[in-house]
């Protein structure tokens, strides 16, 4: 969600500075994607709001009202009066805080007294609701508005959270949208088949061409809930509108919908379509049915200023679900027993405070009405949160629980474990494959990869292993390739855990069970598998001195870093020279590595070394010294040219030396 | 030729001895550290129905919770998903401790495979290691939490001077959640998601979220080897080559 910081600071007049804020909502709200100062002046935080929240922060008020909560700061809902001015009565004093009138007072009857200071026109709207999943939908008519270029002020708001500028209606809708998280909809009146509206479920087959540059046509079934005039479809419910139905630039009366839906029946319909919309994501998060009426207040001021010529009709209200007013008690002792940090009464009562919660205090008892737009809070749990994160989870002293004892590790892990240690002991090298494969028994759907199987077994997976291991042998110091892997395969009827071996004369799969019952043949609960298992596991105290043949430390004890590989193709030689007895072989190694430099892999490695007698009496022995050299280039193929010219020049340094290549 | 090849032959069994993949060796590192601390390793099924994987854990058919984790099913076995992390091993330790007439306490640590139907780059695989722990007593509290992590990364990444930090997050299965970042010398990194176990997961597996509390945590393992051993790529782990087994 963006956040214009000028946007908040209509909200917020003594909102902190960038840094400050970045540091707050960090550290007591939610991640931070980004802080971005943009051309324009402002600053736009990309704030990471989860399903939790995404019921009140999907909105600069949402956010305003946590920022100031934090900091004990008042929102000043007419501080944006410059924007909205108070046309229609004084609702932003009326509805105060954030949603927590409660939805009785909100009802259409007082909306309408609150009307009384412009003059309203009765209406001849119906609206009509035929499916459960529309909680509540009002609309009203506005008639003779002007469409044309939105203000200044509204196009840099839109700029800023990376909207363009559509026409002033539009921008009218988005900005209370973005402004207040309330997704609203206008109409074209006149595209309408009389002043009706009917939300029911879409006949399976209709299609319904929709507003936006792609030329979308969407195909729908009934499960699809839609906003009709009771003779064509008109729009998507909560997703998005028709195209026939929207504002033009020859629109003079509109209709208003502010509506409330259900979020799975949205959520089902966006995505089958793979139509996401900012009012979608909101609806499919679930948004509160009490913030209609603000809504429906603010988007009626903002036309009024925008086109001061217009007349307003009546709200038409049905209200079918209503949200019923919910209250959470909690005590300071269940707070501080799940933190772990005592938290005081006043600590608890500043915190409600500052964030207008209504609340009363009995003995240990603290009791709050749950503000109507957050959904989230549902229990004593969530107000760990809510005064655990203000309060400052870095107070909290990090303290070691007490130890549970007596209880075992599963003896799968246990198995594995032997297995493995069975394994390296016999020389073997473990590798991990792709669980996902071409082929297989079990089939996945939709996958982001090309691979749209599991694995029926390791071994299919360990020979191509071979394969690429067999031509990098050089590389790896050894030319017998002995590999293994132990993993999940999957049949038919399930998954099973395998250990598999692959080497020039074996190729071996089994279950492990069956692996552990025929190589390795011990009690998996006795002290000398507990000692094995010490040491396989442990990469520190491993005492060598009371370890068994069988044991191998698998230590990370001062860990190497690891030695990238070059993907070029590498080049070996062997060179085998004689040298009087008793001569240092790293002589000739010192000589490889500097003539090698870079090119030359790791340590040149001696695989041959003999010492003959010379046959000429008085004449000293002779030994010979056989190294095996790997060349590779991080950055290029390397030539034969190349290397043979290394080689020659260090023939050349070895008969200045005196000594003979075989 | 009637040589002596003594050498030849010690050079011989010097690589003749077997190896472990790198990221066997975090898991064995780390399960260590927890056993330590008074964890027991848990081990679970990889192929697992959506009870297990999302609904016992609070994160209901339908709900915006869901599409944190992208998920593979599975073709024609309908309910049944590719586990997107190993805390479903936790809901099947709790439902038998229960079964089994057992009670909190308990301490456990479950490392193993999990997927995420993503595709992959350098720091992001569709099959990759955990490691999760859960500890449910009367009286576990974020504290402890903090406390057990703290000393897990002291002693994993020993000799840094290391501490932890907590964000407010959100995961379904928790609650708080946090998001908990890592400072190794004088940089943080954002490294693990954890939380107060949500009394609706206890109670989904039969144990009474008035009376016990506790937290949970879940670690890359993948992303720990990346940082430990300075290897760069996570996709290097999966290709079966043993030019990464250097440790």
């Amino acid at each position: 969600m963006l956040i214009s910081y000028n946007w908040l600071k209509s909200y917020i007049p003594e909102v902190p500075e960038v840094d400050k804020l970045t540091e707050l909502i960090t550290f007591k709200l939610c991640e931070l994607e980004s802080v971005e100062k943009l051309p324009n002046g402002d600053t736009v935080f990309d704030l990471k709001i989860l399903p939790d929240r995404a019921h009140d922060l999907l909105s600069h008020r949402g956010v305003a009202y946590e920022i100031a909560g934090m900091l004990g700061l008042r929102v000043s809902e007419n501080s944006s009066s410059n924007s909205f001015p108070q046309v229609l009565g004084s609702p932003r004093k009326e509805i105060g805080e954030l949603g927590q009138t409660s939805s009785e007072k909100n009802n259409s009857s007082e909306l309408s007294e609150k009307d009384n200071s412009v003059a309203l026109l009765k209406t001849q709207l119906q609206i009509e609701i035929q499916t459960p999943s529309c909680k509540r939908y009002m609309g009203r008519i506005v008639r003779g508005v002007k469409v044309g270029t939105s203000p200044v002020w509204m196009v840099k708001y839109l700029e800023s959270v990376g909207q363009r500028s559509i026409n002033n209606i539009v921008d009218a809708t988005n900005i209370i949208l973005f402004g207040i998280g309330q997704p609203i909809h206008a109409f074209d009146l006149k595209r309408l088949d009389g002043e009706k509206i009917v939300v029911k479920n879409a006949k399976d087959g209709d299609e319904l061409e929709l507003v936006g540059s792609e030329k979308l046509k969407a195909k729908l079934r009934e499960t699809d809930m839609m906003i009709t005039d009771g003779v064509k479809n008109l729009a998507i419910a909560g997703v998005k509108g028709g195209l026939d139905s929207g504002i033009n630039n020859d629109t003079t009366d509109i209709l208003i919908e502010v509506a409330s839906f259900d979020a799975v029946s949205v959520r089902k319909t966006a995505r089958r379509l793979g139509i996401q919309t900012d009012a979608s994501k909101r609806y499919e998060n679930d948004l509160s049915s009490t913030l209609c009426d603000f809504a429906m207040m603010e988007i009626s001021s903002l036309l009024k200023e925008l086109c001061p010529e217009v007349e307003f009709e009546e709200v038409v209200d049905v209200y079918n679900i209503k949200q019923e007013e919910r209250k959470v008690s909690f005590s300071a002792d269940y707070i501080s027993k799940v933190l772990g940090v005592k938290i005081p009464d006043e600590e608890i009562e500043k915190i409600l405070n500052n964030y207008n919660y209504e609340f009363s205090h009995r003995s240990d008892l603290w009791e709050i009405r749950v503000p109507d737009l957050r959904l989230d809070i549902t229990g004593a749990h969530d107000m760990v949160e809510e005064i655990g994160r203000v309060y400052g989870y870095d107070k909290i002293i990090p303290q070691l629980p007490d130890k549970i004892i007596g209880a075992k590790d599963n003896d799968i892990w246990t198995k594995i474990c032997l297995a493995k240690n069975k394994l390296i002991n016999d020389g073997y090298r473990e590798v991990y494959n792709y669980a996902l494969t071409d082929k297989g028994d079990m089939g996945i759907l939709a996958s982001a990869s090309d691979k749209s199987f599991l694995r029926n077994n390791l071994l299919d997976g360990l020979k191509k292993s071979y394969e690429l291991n067999r031509l990098n042998a050089p590389l790896l110091g050894t030319e017998e390739i002995k590999l293994f892997e132990v993993g999940t395969i999957f049949t038919k009827d399930g998954e099973e855990m395998h250990v598999a071996y692959l080497d020039k004369k074996n190729q071996v799969e089994m279950e492990l069970d069956l692996f552990i019952k025929e190589k390795v043949s011990q009690d998996i609960h006795s002290e000398i598998t507990h000692k094995i298992l010490l040491n396989f596991c442990s990469a520190r105290s491993v005492d060598l001195a009371q370890g068994s043949q069988d044991e191998h430390p698998a230590t990370l004890l001062n860990p190497r870093i690891f030695k990238s590989w070059s993907s070029y193709p590498f080049m070996t030689r062997d060179i085998a020279v004689w040298v009087p007895e008793g001569t240092d072989s790293e002589i000739l190694k010192n000589i490889y590595k500097e003539f090698g430099g870079e090119l030359l892999l790791e340590e040149p490695k001696l695989f041959d070394s003999f010492t003959k007698p010379s046959k000429v009496e008085g004449e000293k022995a002779r030994t010979s010294y056989a190294y095996h050299l790997v060349f590779q280039s991080y950055s290029r193929t390397l030539t034969d040219e190349e290397i043979n010219k290394i080689m020659n020049s260090i023939l050349e340094k070895i008969q200045h030396l005196g000594f003979e290549a075989r | 030729m009637q040589e002596d090849n003594t050498e030849n032959k010690e050079n011989t069994e010097e690589y003749k001895k077997g190896s472990l993949h790198p990221l066997t060796l975090i898991m064995n590192e780390a399960v260590s550290i927890m056993k330590d601390l008074g964890f027991v390793v848990e081990v679970g099924p990889e192929l697992e129905d959506e009870w297990h994987n999302f609904d016992a854990l609070n994160v209901p058919k339908d709900h915006p919770a869901r599409d944190m984790q992208d998920t593979f099913f599975i073709k024609d076995k309908p309910g049944f998903v590719l586990r997107t992390h190993t805390s479903n091993t936790q809901i099947r330790y709790m439902e038998n401790l229960v079964k089994s007439g057992g009670n909190p306490p308990f301490a456990i640590v479950v490392p193993g495979k999990v997927f995420r139907n993503e595709s992959t780059d350098a720091t992001h695989e569709m099959q990759f290691h955990q490691i999760e722990g859960l500890m449910i007593g009367e009286d576990v509290s974020v504290a402890n939490m903090k406390g057990v992590l703290l000393e897990f990364f002291k002693r994993f990444f020993d000799g840094e001077n290391v501490d932890i930090r907590l964000r407010p997050s959100f995961f379904p299965f928790v609650e708080p959640g946090f998001e908990i970042d890592l400072r190794i010398g004088e940089k943080w990194i954002e490294l693990l998601g954890a939380g107060m176990v949500h009394p609706n997961v206890l109670k989904n597996c039969g144990i009474d979220g008035a009376k016990y509390q506790g937290f949970a945590f879940g670690i890359g393992l993948d992303r720990l080897m990346m940082m430990k051993l300075k290897i760069p790529d996570a996709r290097f782990s999966y290709q079966g080559d043993l030019r990464l087994n250097q440790f």
